[in-house]
């Protein structure tokens, strides 16, 4: 996969060099987000894979990010796209987080290689852009995943029927998260050892990531499915050095499957996105997880309110329920300041429904306020 | 208007008062259809003249959302949009897509941030609209009716 970054990279610095050859569009999107939690010991994860956390004092950095995107057509049916990201919660230090060519192989065919988000559930691709969205971020204890990109293909079909407007698209990759921001995170909260030494660096791979996404979208109403499964591997290295692959974490593959979409009814919106992830493991475990929300489309006013709820289940266990569990409760108001900027408010209600015993509740509950401006440009 | 109107206008027994009022009401019935037919067809979306390709209101939708790539004669389509500083482009997206802008740039904003599309170019006049159509036998865009000269094919009145 370096080459394939190398490529892209090479194709974005060509056509940036020679504006003559490729015709060149820049375009971005932000979001500028102010929170915290009500009480004194509460903590909201907003951001779980960057751990864009909110607490008892107000803060920027969360959930704060700017994007830009640079695209280059650098042959008729060829172009390269690059996204760079700069996030608060990496102190705002831009990092490449896209780069990919697009083929147009045929009218109906097109063709990517690159690093992209891997396409999980319903928003995950476009999480970053708050514009594209109601809410302040797609619920927090879904998109919960420590990997969430991966260097790969894509092969999509469109195709269309008399009302519907119809894709389907197979991907394939791979994904080596050396470091793992969320695993770290994790371990230190959990005083995770490794020879009895704290352990300091978490890799997570997810490998063969293979599967597909399908989208029917008719006039007032979109359907998405996916199917993927992948490899997992996880690698423990502690203060001394010394490293392990963590084998409850390793050697066993998982399946992802989901069903989300949108309804339109008059001025009303529903938002659904239904999602199962089974792990082949010794203990079965399971993640069943879905949301629903409400939004109402009142002139430049769109109030909302939503449900997510987030299960974990070791079927093939004596205690097959008694592990992570929460739900999220969110009522919010998006106003739209401009066709290109919208400014939000939203108090969410995070209830921790983990097994005490074994230690399961360590989010805890959170009641959390915040704010914020998107925009794209 | 169930009285029978020529024996209210030609009736000298019903006075000169009567005739003058019915005669307003005439003239208001017909500025109103008058007025309500130029509304009704005051921008024309429109393509290069040698294009022979079938368009319905749904087909000229989809284009604009980018969910259709060719035209029914098989040609790619350069779908072309008016600035926003331009009264036709409110009157099309409320009339032909049936969003408002921020709903337009949200559903935009996803398909671009992901790779998946790519906005419609944007011109900034009728005049330019009028002469880039003209020469690209791909191009579909709208301009007010006033602008629709013999060098572009109206396909649809709005």
């Amino acid at each position: 996969m370096k080459i394939l970054k190398t490529i892209s990279i090479a194709s974005l610095a060509f056509a940036l060099a020679s504006p003559t050859l490729a015709e060149v569009r820049f375009s971005g999107f932000g979001s500028l987000v102010a929170g915290q939690t009500l009480e004194d010991d509460e903590k909201l994860n907003a951001d779980f894979y960057d751990v864009g956390q909110y607490e008892n004092t107000t803060t920027f950095k969360a959930e704060s990010v700017l994007g830009l995107q640079v695209t280059a057509d650098i042959a008729p049916d060829l172009k390269a796209t690059g996204q760079l990201l700069a996030k608060g919660t990496d102190e705002f230090k831009p990092e490449l987080d896209w780069y990919y060519l697009t083929y147009q192989a045929a009218d109906d065919w097109t063709l990517m290689a690159g690093r992209r988000n891997i396409p999980m559930y319903y928003y995950s691709e476009f999480s970053e852009v708050g514009y594209a969205y109601p809410w302040i971020r797609p619920p927090s204890n879904l998109y919960w995943w420590q990997v969430t990109q991966f260097d790969g293909f894509h092969a999509s079909y469109d195709f269309s029927t008399e009302n519907y407007t119809n894709s389907v698209t197979a991907f394939y990759g791979n994904e080596y998260s050396n470091d793992n921001k969320e695993m770290l995170y994790y371990a230190e909260i959990g005083n995770r050892q490794l020879n009895n030494a704290a352990i300091v660096r978490v890799d997570e791979y997810w490998t063969d990531i293979a599967g597909f996404n399908v989208n029917v979208i008719g006039d007032s109403f979109d359907v998405r499915m996916v199917y993927f499964r992948n490899d997992r591997k996880r690698i423990d290295t502690n203060v001394n050095g010394e490293t392990a692959i963590r084998a409850s974490a390793s050697g066993f593959s998982q399946q992802f499957y989901g069903v989300g979409g949108n309804i339109n009814i008059d001025n009303f919106t529903i938002i659904y996105d239904a999602n199962y992830v089974e792990c082949d493991d010794d203990v079965g475990t399971v993640f069943p997880t879905y949301l629903i929300s409400t939004v109402y489309n009142i002139g430049q006013y769109q109030p909302y309110l939503s449900y997510s709820k987030a299960d974990h289940w070791q079927t093939k266990s004596d205690n097959e329920n008694n592990y992570e569990e929460h739900y999220m409760a969110t009522i919010g108001l998006r106003y739209n300041l401009s066709s290109t900027a919208s400014a939000k408010l939203q108090f969410d209600h995070f209830e921790d429904e983990g097994d005490k015993a074994t230690g399961w509740d360590y989010h805890g509950n959170s009641q959390t306020v915040s704010a914020a401006v998107d925009f794209i440009f | 208007m169930h009285q029978t109107p020529h024996i209210t206008l030609y009736s000298n027994s019903v006075g000169e008062s009567y005739e003058e009022e019915t005669r307003k009401k005439i003239v208001l019935l017909a500025s109103t259809l008058l007025f309500s037919s130029l509304s009704f067809s005051d921008m024309a979306v429109i393509v290069h003249p040698d294009n022979t390709s079938t368009f319905s209101n749904a087909i000229i939708k989809k284009i604009f959302l980018g969910k259709q790539t060719k035209f029914t004669d098989g040609k790619i389509v350069i779908p072309m949009n008016a600035s926003e500083t331009l009264p036709t482009y409110d009157a099309f997206n409320d009339k032909v897509i049936g969003k408002s802008r921020t709903q337009i740039n949200a559903y935009w904003a996803r398909l671009v941030f992901t790779g998946k599309g790519n906005l419609p170019k944007i011109l900034s006049s009728d005049t330019d609209i009028v002469s880039t159509v003209s020469v690209n036998q791909g191009a579909i865009s709208y301009v007010d009716s006033s602008s629709v000269t013999d060098k572009v094919k109206v396909i649809a009145n709005f």
